[in-house]
């Protein structure tokens, strides 16, 4: 009988090989600090991400126990971090695969076992003298975390290399040695990958070390190297009081700008594609280096309605920041049906009332605001069976936006109430309120009578609000850092929390999500509803978990921005078939509806036009 | 030989027209029924008439249908599987609640959807239900109020009849009971008869879709020659002996409110309550007594018709049995319980102040306190019964009744805390 330190656990093996691959371990979005050892050494391989993909691998003895398994597993100090940070977005626990992971190396070493050495190769050495000794890599525990992401349809690949250059000028060295040996290359930013696009059997680029921002305030600009997250951005821009607009927090906005161009709910005001950019820098695939404002560069700012290669590799770029006034606060607005949602959302858009607008569905919001799973989907069947709050749409505004709200519709949750219901959450489970509120026969919906003026001192009463309350929701080793965390006014604050997208990623807490984006008009409402239905009618067929995501206006209006959802177990190949079947179909269902609405744009055919001016493709 | 009609409607009659011949009711026309009235007695009391009784996974219905198998009756039972649970998970559990075993040996649940115009049956099912059953009783039905509903109420109440009267049509059916409300009369001060009555004009789509159902039941009956019988309850709360009911609309919505406000704040931490409670203009006296300071309108000639369900089913028994000619039926309390009393009957055993039921008149315009505007916006939709000035005629109804000596209790404060103490004692319905 074998010893049972000698392998990893199934059991343990499942949980690793769950990560979603978000990358919220590799930024500080809570505080906690990152995982120390990948502060040091930023290959992904050292955040919890990687070392999650290391267990996967050694449990299928995928990859031999190396020098750098030895070395990624012995710095583990099980400080915990990783715990906190993941189950915030995931509700996973990766403590119990970093301890098997240092069991598994225990009783490996203890045997007598020794770490396999990965000879360097010329191509190695070449690259190691570009970047320095410790920023490039053959060694497969590196490789593993750079070979695969949940994305279903994509095989696992190995990159023969890693390197992490730490300026523009190694970076152009690197791209400029893989042209002239003709190795692919690719480049990934820091950001969480689930899209399959940036593996090779080359070079893997990982720009994690490029992390300059230098803020222009008296130009309202910020010039950013290519590893930036959102969340770093947007947090030195708050600190100088400004605001970008930025994807999802975890990603890099360079690569976001030139992959997808950068859209959000602030999309509205802000605008998507080249609105943000003021100059990009990039490296060509020969090494040439060019700028986008150079008339002489190829033009990034056009746009084609096929698929494109990216210009280049992003070096640096300049982007837009966008003031910010003192009395920004957010609310949102309940409604029964989606085709309301999107009139009023469309609406404030043309009246230019408010500033980060969007409609979201059921999921989302009682996924945002849910620490748990299990209350999330409790949240959820209360919002929509019992408030009769199935869509709501999500405004943040000054107080003068916020006045014209309150004029246009009947019930409104403002900021305050919004943190009282946060905090609360837990206590509307369990209280009696849902049974009353059940009973209520009232030609308003139920929500109106619920969020009343009158009603709010009833339900601060219910709820008793508070980040104790709503610590209990967690498992009890987890309840005094909830409770400390939710103490921060920021944590339950609507503006915060849109700017930094930090619950944003709990959307795919039960399953990884495979996100359809799509540019559509938002009149007629018709359309939207088509495409909604033809969404789900294929996720139905497929036996698929599916939900509508949000819906952002753009443009006054006129356009606006759909997230679709389908949600799998990419660790089941019986899901990843559904979606591969499902997927056959969904690509010509979209361009057959782009035929019949104007306005309808996957964003697949964005990918790597992500420069491109708006107009180019929201009209064309 | 067939027995003449008793009734006879022409099928393109207008609803003038039909008002005309239902005033009396089911005139004999000289048309065709399906059975005689001897017959249909003669199989009631050998116990071979098949029963179809829709709705009894509701209050109501499964009170009727336990009162059909204790009678020995074979009862078909159409119900449909609701929140993943089967249609007969969900009449067993209901049957156990009434104390029996599960279903009774007389009881048949067929797995069926009213909303779809075949029921939900296969052809064949479909013929076999058709040639098996020999009356029908229609409960099913959806008691929403709210206009917003309006397409989900008018599918139950109205469209979803029309299917089963195309199934009553298709089968051997003989005897049509449904069971329709004592407010289908409308909006309306006095007296309303038992009859068919002419009105556009309601409190809600629930009275409307009602209406319009008798009369879409006593137009397709007459053509096909089946009788009808039409049963008007009032507002049924649970049992007058022990309170039992299942649902705690009605007459206990207006009442768990003022619970669920007063206990909000007295099952808290005292200090914390009290002045949370403050900010409601609630206090509490030292014995747990709450003030709660609201004026609810009342109506000095108006109130509430109430009837317990035991009453109900005892009246349905009767008025089936004896009056096999078809008609209309009002199931109703003599005396309309004013608002007053049931203020001071929630007072007394809640222990509670400050609820007063003030004359319109006498109400303060504008300014309602928070606890005023929380109360109305909760009980908005009961208003109308609460004062209410509509007198039910059950001349008809009253002399089978009293025939058989079956009569309504008052609604008085014995049967008011039975019924409360029933509603604590499951939590007002309220599972979690």
């Amino acid at each position: 009988m074998s010893n049972p330190l000698d392998h990893i656990p199934e059991e343990i093996r499942r949980t690793a090989a769950q990560c979603r691959h978000y990358a919220m371990c590799k930024i500080d979005y809570l505080e906690t600090g990152l995982c120390p050892p990948a502060k040091k050494t930023p290959y992904v391989s050292y955040f919890p991400q990687g070392r999650m993909d290391l267990c996967d691998a050694l449990a299928k003895d995928l990859i031999p126990v190396t020098g750098a398994a030895v070395d990624i597993i012995s710095s583990c100090t099980l400080c915990g971090t990783c715990d906190r940070q993941c189950h915030f977005v995931t509700g996973m626990r990766p403590m119990t695969v970093m301890q098997a992971l240092k069991a598994f190396l225990d009783a490996f070493l203890k045997k007598g076992g020794k770490a396999a050495v990965i000879p360097e190769d010329e191509p190695l050495k070449a690259l190691k003298n570009i970047v320095g000794e410790k920023w490039a890599t053959n060694d497969p525990a590196h490789l593993i975390a750079y070979a695969n992401d949940p994305f279903p349809l994509a095989d696992r690949q190995m990159p023969g290399y890693v390197v992490l250059p730490g300026s523009a000028e190694e970076l152009v060295e690197i791209v400029r040695f893989a042209d002239r040996t003709h190795i692919p290359a690719v480049v990934r930013g820091n950001g969480g990958s689930v899209f399959g696009f940036v593996f090779t059997p080359g070079i893997v680029i990982d720009v994690n070390r490029m992390k300059k921002i230098q803020l222009d305030p008296d130009n309202w600009t910020a010039v950013i190297d290519p590893g930036v997250t959102a969340f770093e951005l947007q947090k030195a821009a708050a600190e100088q009081g400004y605001r970008v607009n930025t994807a999802e927090p975890a990603a890099t906005v360079c690569g976001n700008i030139v992959c997808t161009g950068l859209f959000s709910t602030w999309a509205n005001v802000y605008g998507v594609g080249a609105d943000h950019i003021v100059d990009m820098t990039f490296v060509d695939r020969h090494g040439k280096v060019f700028t986008a404002n150079d008339r002489n560069a190829p033009n990034v700012f056009g746009f084609e309605k096929a698929v494109h290669p990216s210009p280049g590799i992003c070096l640096q770029a300049r982007v837009r920041m966008h003031p910010v006034t003192d009395d920004e606060e957010g609310l949102l607005v309940p409604f029964t049906t989606l085709a309301d949602a999107v009139s009023f959302a469309k609406d404030i858009s043309r009246r230019r009332i408010g500033l980060a607008i969007g409609v979201l569905g059921g999921h989302y919001l009682s996924t945002f605001i849910s620490p748990t799973q299990s209350l999330a989907r409790q949240t959820r069947k209360i919002f929509s069976d019992i408030l009769e709050m199935t869509y709501v749409v999500s405004i943040i505004g000054d107080r003068y936006a916020r006045n014209s709200i309150r004029q246009m519709v009947p019930c409104v949750i403002d900021s305050s109430t919004f943190r009282m219901f946060l905090l609360g959450l837990p206590q509307l489970i369990g209280s009696d309120l849902a049974d009353i509120v059940r009973g209520l026969e009232s030609d308003r919906p139920a929500y109106e009578t619920v969020f009343s003026q009158e009603m709010l001192p009833v339900l601060e009463e219910i709820l008793t609000p508070s980040p104790g309350t709503l610590a209990a929701a967690v498992g009890e080793d987890l309840r005094d850092f909830y409770e400390e965390l939710y103490s921060r006014p920021h944590m339950t604050d609507l503006v915060w929390l849109t700017m930094f997208r930090i619950v944003s990623a709990r959307m795919s807490r039960h399953k990884h999500m495979f996100a359809f984006l799509i540019y559509i008009p938002l009149e007629p409402v018709d359309a939207i509803h088509e495409l909604i239905t033809c969404f789900s009618e294929i996720a139905e067929k497929h036996g698929i978990d599916h939900d509508l995501g949000f819906i952002a206006p753009l443009d006054l209006g006129k356009r606006g921005i759909l997230e679709y959802d389908y949600y799998i177990d990419h660790t089941d190949s019986a899901d990843c078939e559904k979606i591969r079947l499902a997927m056959t179909e969904v690509e010509p269902m979209v361009d057959k509806m782009s035929r019949s609405f104007k306005g309808i744009t996957f964003l697949k055919y964005i990918f790597s036009q992500g420069c491109a001016r708006k107009e180019n493709f929201l009209y064309t | 030989m067939p027995e003449k009609k008793i009734f006879c409607i022409p099928e393109t009659c207008s609803k003038k027209e039909l008002l005309g011949y239902a005033q009396p009711f089911f005139k004999n026309n000289g048309g065709e029924i399906r059975a005689a009235a001897d017959d249909i007695t003669g199989r009631r009391r050998s116990k071979k008439t098949c029963f179809l009784l829709t709705g009894a996974t509701g209050f109501l219905g499964i009170h009727l249908a336990d009162m059909l198998a204790k009678e020995g009756h074979t009862v078909i039972l159409p119900a449909r599987s609701w929140d993943n649970t089967a249609p007969e998970e969900r009449i067993n559990a209901l049957f156990k609640w009434l104390g029996r075993e599960g279903s009774p040996s007389c009881v048949q649940i067929v797995p069926a959807d009213l909303n779809r115009p075949d029921l939900g049956l296969s052809p064949a099912d479909y013929h076999r239900l058709a040639s098996s059953i020999d009356e029908i009783i229609h409960c099913a039905s959806d008691t929403s109020f709210s206009e917003r509903k309006r397409p989900q109420i008018e599918k139950a109440n109205v469209e979803n009849l029309h299917h089963l009267l195309e199934f009553a049509a298709k089968s051997r059916c003989c005897f049509f009971h449904f069971i329709s409300t004592a407010y289908a009369a409308g909006k309306k001060r006095g007296v309303c008869p038992e009859a068919l009555v002419d009105t556009r004009s309601f409190f809600n789509v629930y009275e409307e879709t009602k209406h319009r159902a008798e009369m879409t039941a006593a137009k397709r009956c007459n053509r096909e020659g089946i009788r009808l019988n039409i049963y008007r309850p009032s507002i049924v709360y649970g049992h007058s002996r022990t309170g039992k009911t299942l649902r705690f609309n009605a007459l206990y919505y207006p009442v768990k409110i003022l619970v669920f406000l007063k206990n909000l704040y007295l099952e808290k931490h005292r200090e914390q309550a009290l002045e949370s409670a403050e900010r409601m203009g609630i206090s509490f006296s030292a014995d747990g007594t709450a003030h709660m300071p609201i004026r609810i309108e009342a109506s000095p000639s108006g109130g509430i018709n109430l009837i317990p369900v035991d009453f109900f089913i005892a009246a349905f028994s009767a008025i089936m049995e004896t009056a096999t000619d078809g008609g209309i039926f009002h199931i109703t309390n003599d005396k309309t319980k004013p608002l007053f009393d049931i203020i001071h009957f929630t007072r007394k055993y809640f222990h509670i102040t400050g609820i007063q039921a003030v004359a319109a008149e006498n109400f303060p315009a504008g300014h309602p306190n928070s606890l005023e505007i929380l109360f109305n916006r909760y009980t908005e939709v009961y208003r109308h019964y609460m004062q209410d000035e509509r007198i039910f005629d059950n001349t008809r109804a009253g002399a089978i009744l009293k025939a058989k000596g079956i009569s309504c209790p008052d609604f008085d404060y014995r049967i008011f805390s039975t019924c409360m103490r029933y509603a604590e004692s499951v939590n007002w319905g309220n599972a979690s």
